[in-house]
């Protein structure tokens, strides 16, 4: 590897950034001695989108959702997605004219240069940490419901435990090999959508009144319209799945047509998978009943239509959801760690792999570690929302990115896809994302710009000679 | 030119025997070296870690064709699905045929079977080029129900490959299991050639017919493969 360019600087340890000239096709990357096949289609594109983002918001949000905002939780969850919709446009633009594992990260430490790069690539990290640990809490939740269900009653002080012997344990699956772990998500999300669409089938011509009795109809917005920016901000977790699809972007067949595909289209189908179930979860019980069910509302929902069958159906759905929401996360933050070691803003031993199982044990490490520590927390809302603002953070920043590169657009900006509606649509998405941060909580606010101080302490520190703008 | 493509797990140290490497002189050659990679490790990351040490390893090998007196290229492939890396390598160089690397010693003798879909013609042409008046002895196999048939077709090979000087012997099995016949024969030869078969139930089930092969007659297998039709070269 003594032929790579040396222009990127240096950081603290005198290793520089990986770049090579790469010349990408439909169907591998070749570099200057290897090539790297893609082997991703458009289905396991989406997938992973869905895959990740399915499990959070459908299964534990309706519950604290409604108690904040009444039915107009439906609307704070179309807010989610429209402004998910405004981001993944840009996005999928700069992933198809840089379609090279990082996502992100990638695109902004190229468009707005190291320092954003490094907080945006390291916030990235500790923002998948805090949405695992989240979706771990919610498994745990539905880990106990599903053993009440089969008729043992536990009682919710084994919620942490459970969620901390699955994080190790997905850890350590990871570190050792998940062979089919891809075919397995796959069939995971697919039997995720079965039961979804049965029981909002079911669900939704009850709620319109066609079938059953008539439930009493309440007021939409009882507490006004800003619960419903607030709960949007909250809420946000669930879509936070769109952009894990440009971190394999290099490991994509044909990414010019199946990365916007996947990631617009990932966003569309969760979108309103997600608006009509809220509407369906507020139309079966009164939203103040609904909000006292908490973190597993959505049993009762099942129970309720479609009596045990149904809970049961739902409480097996939650549990496949965040397992495999959790699991996408796990394997999301070893790469985010990957992309950031390569450019030299982390040590590159960091990434490395181990030949026997072939896997990043040491990022692997630096993901579940952290993960397990804060589940051991337990605060779903302020987890939630820590990842959201991190999350929320980079969407932004993506958006500027464009901006930027789009400006002065260098020559080998060229790009498969182009944003509808340009310059609009960035803009939008980048007020509406920093926009959702200002609705949070402030002890989550707090908690992530004290994380983002860090990242640019560290930057500061560790790898201030490192330069990446520009560079492919 | 006539063109085979070698695949090689090449980080997990497997490598060519000296009889293959000898074998294959007439022929143009890539080795392709791959490494595959569970699904949760990117492509990149690995070569980020053993680009060098796998590079070294292929350019040795090619040394060792061109020792031999042939031409040769590598290839290096990080991938997660190798069938797919060999398909897309093949279609690229367009490889008339791919070898599955085995354990041999200097080739006298070689199995040839004619059975399955590769049209007897492209075969013999290519085990024609291959023997290159080398004094290598053929066994030709065909496993089929219909014994006449069978015959005749096995007699018109024979005859294809006399005309080169090729000293020809043939087997015909009816009425048989073919992979399991075409095993048996294998004992007694120092390699096979067959032909690339359409992906069926039965080789999802039981590994492709080639591979079971190379695996229960310890000995390299060379696989001509289909012409490309236009349809597969653009999926």
């Amino acid at each position: 590897m003594g032929d790579t360019s040396s222009t990127g600087g240096t950081n603290i340890e005198g290793e520089s950034p990986q770049v090579e000239p790469t010349v990408e096709t439909d169907e591998a990357t070749i570099t200057d001695d290897a090539e790297l096949e893609r082997t991703l289609g458009l289905s396991g594109g989406l997938a992973i989108g869905i895959g990740t983002m399915i499990g959070a918001g459908i299964f534990v949000f309706p519950g604290l959702a409604a108690g904040e905002a009444g039915p107009a939780a439906a609307a704070s969850f179309a807010v989610g997605a429209l402004v998910a919709l405004l981001v993944a446009l840009p996005t999928s633009e700069l992933a198809t004219a840089m379609p090279k594992s990082g996502g992100g990260y990638y695109y902004i430490s190229r468009g707005l240069g190291t320092l954003a790069g490094t907080v945006v690539g390291l916030s990235l990290w500790f923002g998948l940490v805090f949405a695992t640990a989240f979706y771990l809490v919610g498994f745990g939740y539905y880990a106990v419901d599903t053993l009440a269900e089969l008729g043992v009653a536990v009682g919710d002080g084994l919620v942490i435990p459970l969620a901390l012997l699955f994080g190790a344990g997905f850890t350590v699956l990871n570190v050792t090999g998940t062979e089919n772990a891809a075919k397995l998500q796959n069939g995971i999300v697919a039997l995720l959508l079965s039961i979804l669409v049965v029981f909002l089938g079911y669900g939704g011509l009850d709620a319109v009144g066609l079938v059953g009795e008539s439930t009493a109809p309440e007021q939409f917005a009882p507490f006004g319209t800003l619960p419903i920016l607030t709960t949007a901000a909250l809420v946000f977790t669930s879509y936070l799945g769109f952009a894990q699809v440009a971190t394999v972007a290099g490991e994509m067949k044909d990414p010019g047509r199946n990365l916007p595909l996947a990631m617009v289209g990932s966003v569309v189908i969760v979108g309103v998978l997600y608006v009509v179930t809220v509407f369906v979860a507020t139309s079966a019980f009164g939203s103040e009943q609904l909000s006292e069910f908490g973190e597993t509302a959505m049993v009762e929902v099942g129970r309720h239509y479609l009596g045990a069958a149904g809970a049961f159906a739902i409480v097996f759905g939650g549990l496949l959801a965040t397992m495999s929401s959790a699991n996408a996360s796990v394997l999301s933050t070893s790469r985010a760690i990957y992309a950031v070691s390569k450019d030299a803003l982390l040590p590159r031993r960091a990434s490395h792999i181990n030949l026997r199982y072939g896997t990043p044990h040491v990022a692997l490490g630096m993901a579940g570690g952290p993960i397990l520590l804060l589940v051991a927390t337990g605060r779903v809302e302020l987890l939630a929302e820590v990842a959201s603002f991190l999350h929320l953070v980079m969407y932004g920043l993506i958006c500027v990115a464009l901006l930027a590169v789009r400006r002065d657009e260098p020559e080998w900006y060229d790009p498969d896809f182009r944003v509808p509606g340009y310059p609009a649509v960035p803009i939008l998405g980048a007020l509406a994302s920093f926009a959702l941060i200002g609705f949070m909580q402030r002890t989550s606010q707090f908690i992530g710009i004290g994380i983002m101080i860090v990242t640019a302490g560290w930057h500061a520190y560790y790898a201030r000679d490192v330069t990446l703008k520009g560079v492919l | 030119m006539t063109h085979v493509l070698v695949p090689l797990a090449i980080l997990e140290g497997e490598s060519i025997s000296a009889g293959l490497t000898t074998l294959l002189e007439p022929m143009d050659v890539t080795v392709l070296g791959y490494h595959v990679l569970p699904e949760q490790t990117p492509p990149d990351q690995a070569r980020l870690q053993y680009e060098e040490q796998a590079t070294d390893a292929l350019t040795d090998l090619v040394a060792e064709f061109e020792a031999a007196g042939g031409r040769a290229d590598h290839r290096l492939v990080f991938t997660h699905d190798r069938e797919q890396t060999i398909d897309r390598i093949a279609s690229e160089t367009g490889a008339d045929a791919y070898a599955i690397t085995g354990v041999t010693g200097p080739i006298e003798r070689l199995l040839v079977t004619v059975t399955g879909t590769v049209a007897v013609e492209r075969i013999c042409a290519f085990v024609a080029e291959l023997v290159d008046e080398r004094g290598i002895d053929i066994t030709l196999f065909l496993a089929t129900d219909d014994g006449t048939g069978g015959r005749e077709s096995l007699e018109s090979a024979a005859t294809l490959l006399s005309e080169h000087g090729i000293d020809v012997e043939t087997e015909l099995a009816v009425d048989e299991p073919p992979v399991e016949g075409l095993i048996d024969a294998a004992a007694g030869h120092d390699a096979v050639v067959m032909g690339e078969r359409a992906p069926s139930l039965r080789s999802f089930l039981f590994g492709e017919e080639a591979e079971r092969v190379a695996a229960e007659s310890v000995g390299p297998v060379l696989v001509v493969r289909n012409p490309e039709e236009p349809d597969d070269a653009s999926r």
